[in-house]
């Protein structure tokens, strides 16, 4: 027999409400996207008679079957402002180098978001070929580029990032040189991950200066306890 | 993404939205509270000598009895109040809001949303409360982020938005309580994991039955030894009526767009990929669209499979298998399987369970015995744990608790129930389990290595990308 240990109250997950959302329209329904192969949304995506929700959902299936054939038709979107995303969503899984040329040949065309968009990529993709270039990025007029830049550095690591951001920490001020310190954090992370603890624990005390900002200095000097403290780590 | 500290000054309904202190994380001037109370929240740390400058310098005014400053006794010291800002509080992040300010130890002191109509409602709840007209309204999260005086955050967005800014939050130097799932994609998850480690931030996931008296209950029970060898843990996961394991990826007609002073859709959206504005996204029909939600394994999941992590205490790891079962639109399961032959069931058991132990419940079972909760606090289990069990406190007090969890931690810094690392590996199982059961196959996963043995198309599926200016 259950045994019950209390009067029971209420449940307290919230039921969604009744009333089913509204149908989508036809040509908003995925429909057959679903299960095209490679070539079938290729096409979609080259056709210039394609809407704007075929090609967005035929990037995203793209971006799951990951062939490179596609890596033209979905680096000419990257420019597009509704379905900058949608390529990247194609591009960024992919195996195959040419989508990281392609996201390198954005950065010399794109400008504002879609450009943040697409170094927002390499640096989850940690191309280093594209490290020289998000180096000079850095010192972008404009700052969200710059801060975007920085943290790319970061995600692609290793010691010519690590060089790029200490260099950017004397050189830049105020908000980006808050990102290219929180890009350092992550720098100095990779390169403990790949055994280069000199120069990860360098990163971390180039932090120690006053002026960095309070949170990433405190990161660094947590960041250094837990490396001198590790037993785990082989010395 | 834009700028993380420079905040904008804005007027709404004729108030001054505060402006943020640009370019300063850490350095500006405080008064004599904030300095101290940083004092004691990096003890140890770099800051000691300039605490200690502090005490000596500002004897006098600590010896004054509060008493004598007029304040009632047992009244937790305004110095002493852990500060809180929120972000995207809508109807289950009122339900949090509530909770905490019934703890006289914290101070709720600004809000942020994209909606002015939230902003309005959630600013004159926090005012009747405390009976004044203080609580800042701001439709930038930087700005309210920027905010030198605010020690912590409750994000209660929606999910599209929950790892991004709790990051953010994580580089402001903010503790964090957020509403779950807390992550869109496993990479979601090792970012959020990652940040609060690296920032040294306490997180607490929105997982507040970890809190809950029936639910520690049974895990107490698994851990005594009466249920034997665990065999089977089983989360029930979102009803397919409700939330089918995998949501659509249509978009809805568009409607005329309203004025960025009552809906900011741009930000809104967020990291989310852009689509047309519909109305419905906006009045919580966002939920069941692939964009904007990880399907019904995460929404449940999110707490049950947290559930059985956390009873088995396996937060650590991830099952290795996993063998989705049944359609989109009828009772369905996922089987997982953990490398020590622990098997992880998750299933369609209807709203309430079969066995009526109400929404969200669990089950853990041994080689001698079982036990099954849920929401209704009953607790349902073989007859040899039947002497065991013992009366605990409703399941709809969990929420006090795991706010009470987040307060403790907040000052003691040891991390709470639901710490980022947890959720992050219990989010994974259900992101690992909603890709099998969109590839309609079994999947073999590699926890160490972050990746499936034996899918290419899975691996692919493992992150999702953000609109752009965003990033993790």
């Amino acid at each position: 027999m259950p045994q019950t240990t209390q009067t029971a109250p209420a449940a307290q997950a919230v039921k969604p409400p009744t009333p089913k959302p509204p149908e989508p329209p036809p040509e908003f329904q995925e429909g057959d996207i679903a299960t095209m192969d490679a070539t079938a949304l290729i096409r979609i995506l080259t056709d210039a008679s394609s809407s704007e929700f075929r090609k967005a959902k035929a990037c995203q299936r793209v971006g799951e079957l990951g062939p490179k054939e596609a890596v033209p038709a979905l680096s000419a979107l990257l420019s597009n402002e509704h379905l900058n995303t949608y390529a990247r969503y194609g591009l960024e899984p992919m195996a195959d180098p040419s989508a990281d040329d392609a996201l390198r040949a954005g950065l010399s065309k794109l400008k504002g978001n879609l450009l943040i968009g697409v170094i927002n990529s390499i640096g989850k993709r940690r191309d280093a070929k594209a490290g020289p270039a998000l180096a000079k990025m850095v010192y972008d007029a404009d700052a969200d580029v710059a801060r975007a830049a920085a943290e790319g550095l970061g995600n692609i690591g290793g010691v010519s990032s690590m060089k790029e951001l200490q260099a950017a920490l004397v050189k830049t001020k105020g908000t980006t040189r808050a990102a290219v310190a929180d890009a350092s954090l992550v720098c100095a992370e990779r390169l403990l991950a790949e055994g280069q603890r000199d120069q990860a624990l360098a990163l971390y005390a180039s932090l120690s200066a006053p002026d960095i900002p309070k949170p990433a200095r405190l990161a660094a000097m947590y960041g250094i306890i837990r490396e001198e403290t590790s037993t785990s780590r082989p010395r | 993404m834009p700028d993380p500290r420079i905040g904008t000054g804005r007027f709404f309904s004729g108030r001054l939205l505060l402006s943020a202190d640009p370019g300063d994380r850490g350095s500006g001037a405080r008064t004599l509270g904030q300095r101290l109370k940083i004092g004691y929240r990096i003890l140890g740390e770099t800051e000691m000598t300039t605490r200690r400058q502090i005490l000596k310098n500002a004897v006098a005014p600590m010896i004054v009895p509060s008493l004598v400053l007029g304040q009632r006794a047992g009244a937790v010291p305004p110095n002493d109040k852990i500060v809180f800002g929120g972000i995207g509080i809508g109807s289950r992040g009122t339900h949090d809001l509530r909770t905490l300010l019934s703890f006289d130890q914290a101070k709720f002191v600004a809000v942020c949303d994209v909606r002015n109509e939230r902003r309005e409602e959630v600013k004159s709840m926090v005012d009747q409360k405390y009976g004044n007209r203080d609580c800042q309204m701001y439709d930038d999260q930087y700005a309210l982020l920027a905010r030198q005086d605010i020690d912590a955050v409750l994000i209660a967005t929606g999910d599209r938005w929950h790892t991004p800014l709790a990051i953010i939050a994580a580089q402001h130097g903010k503790d964090v309580y957020c509403e779950k799932p807390c992550s869109m994609s496993m990479e979601e998850s090792w970012a959020l994991a990652g940040a609060f480690r690296r920032y040294n931030r306490i997180y607490q996931a929105g997982c507040q039955r970890r809190n809950g008296g029936n639910f520690e209950l049974c895990k107490d029970l698994l851990k005594s030894g009466v249920l034997g060898k665990l065999e089977t843990l089983y989360a029930n996961v979102g009803p397919s009526v409700n939330w089918p394991p995998i949501p659509s990826r249509d978009w809805l007609a568009a409607e005329e767009l309203p004025p960025r002073q009552v809906l900011d859709w741009d930000r809104w959206l967020g990291p989310a990929p852009w689509r047309p504005y519909h109305s419905t996204y906006v009045s919580g029909g966002w939920r069941n669209f692939y964009d904007f939600h990880g399907g019904g394994i995460l929404e449940w999941g999110s707490h049950t499979v947290d559930l059985c992590q956390w009873a088995a205490e396996l937060d650590d790891t991830q099952p290795v298998e996993y063998e989705p079962v049944g359609t989109n639109v009828g009772p369905y399961k996922v089987l997982c399987k953990y490398a020590t032959g622990v098997n992880l069931v998750m299933r369609d058991d209807g709203w309430d369970g079969s066995l009526k132990t109400g929404s969200c419940s669990f089950r853990i079972e041994g080689d001698q015995g079982w036990v099954e909760t849920g929401d209704a606090t009953r607790i349902e289990c073989s007859d040899n744990v039947k002497p065991l069990l013992r009366p605990t406190k409703p399941a709809n007090l969990a929420l006090a608790s795991h706010m009470e969890d987040l307060l403790r931690s907040i000052k003691t810094r040891q991390q709470p129930r639901a710490s980022a690392a947890a959720a992050a590996n219990s989010h994974i199982v259900c992101h690992a389990a909603f890709i099998a059961y969109q590839r309609g196959k079994k999947l073999t996963w590699d926890p160490a290595q972050r990746e499936f043995t034996n899918d290419d198309i899975a691996n692919r599926m493992r992150s999702r990308a953000l609109r752009e200016p965003w990033r993790v």
